[in-house]
């Protein structure tokens, strides 16, 4: 764990020597190169983007994250991340709140209905 | 467009990118159906949908009307009721309206933009490498609704920073694909607007 911790700092002084001049020492490895791809993609981007440019994202991702967490363990119940933290940190922020919102209820609708279908399933 | 996928693609193009997996269409059919009133904006505009709504919506509202002081307030209470109603059948109708028009957009779409228009829909983070870093950092487990959350917003800060990033690139005169100096400058503009945040550094209020 305390690795980990480590590790994120690291990462950002890396992201700005660019890729590779450090070495094995706390390199991560990729976690959402190809999803990250399809991202830009569907953002705007080249069919193929730049690996450094996706790099730089997921760094960009990881950091945002991480900050998220920290910010939602020091709110509300300390050392636990609640969804409610996360609401309340987005709430300045239009596009994330909607969206957030968005998704909660969606999943709730889906968790409902798959509810009914398993009941009906369960009655026939 | 012959294609099935597609036109599945289309018909789900009102509904919001569904978040634990990809909703073929008698599934989205079926949430919609078993939604209740307080859903504001999840789309579907299946006359079921409205009619279930509505339904749990009046008896919703019945319980709170007698809950009160009968008499004088029986009156307000069946005024509000019926303003609440009014005012989700006009929501519901302007959520039908813009499904309409979503439609309308995506079975114009060419070629390459319906390409880009899938996986701007379908592009998501997995589930698992999230939750595996947010319990990394907080050392305790966290709910599934926290990773829906946190991928959710992610997708979305991902879309900000490649929109000011093609911004960038294009007030520089360059052309996709994207550059890392496109990205740093981008970067540097959200920090400026607050949009990225960074408890690195303490913030002087007055000075």
């Amino acid at each position: 764990m305390a690795d980990e911790e480590e590790d994120v700092p690291f990462e950002e002084d890396a992201e700005d020597a660019g890729g590779g001049l450090d070495g094995g020492q706390g390199r991560r490895k990729r976690l959402f190169s190809k999803e990250l791809r399809c991202m830009m993609y569907g953002f705007g981007d080249d069919q193929n983007p730049y690996t450094e440019s996706v790099d730089i994202l997921e760094d960009l991702v990881i950091e945002f994250i991480t900050e998220m967490t920290h910010k939602a363990m020091s709110i509300g119940r300390q050392g636990r991340v609640q969804v409610e933290d996360i609401v309340f940190l987005i709430r300045k922020d239009p596009r994330k709140f909607a969206r957030v919102k968005d998704l909660l209820t969606m999943n709730e609708e889906l968790k409902r209905a798959r509810k009914a279908f398993d009941e009906a399933n369960y009655g026939s | 467009m012959a294609d099935p996928a597609r036109d599945a693609l289309g018909a789900a193009a009102a509904v919001p990118e569904p978040p634990p997996a990809a909703a073929s269409p008698p599934e989205a059919a079926a949430a919609e159906a078993a939604g209740d009133g307080e859903v504001r904006e999840a789309g579907g505009g299946s006359e079921l949908k409205a009619e279930v709504a509505d339904g749990e919506v009046r008896s919703a509202e019945g319980e709170a009307a007698d809950a009160e002081e009968p008499g004088l307030q029986a009156g307000a209470a069946r005024k509000v009721k019926l303003e609440l109603k009014e005012r989700k059948e006009k929501k519901q109708k302007v959520d039908e309206d813009e499904i309409q028009k979503m439609q309308i957009l995506v079975s114009s779409f060419s070629e390459e933009q319906l390409n880009r228009y899938e996986m701007y829909r379908r592009s998501a983070f997995p589930k698992a490498a999230i939750k595996r870093l947010i319990q990394s950092i907080t050392g305790t487990s966290v709910s599934q609704n926290v990773v829906i959350a946190m991928s959710g917003i992610s997708k979305v800060f991902v879309g900000e920073v490649v929109e000011e990033a093609l911004d960038v690139c294009e007030k520089w005169g360059e052309l996709p694909p994207l550059q890392p100096k496109h990205m740093r400058e981008a970067v540097r503009r959200l920090k400026a607007r607050g949009q990225i945040p960074n408890s690195k550094y303490k913030k002087i209020i007055f000075h």
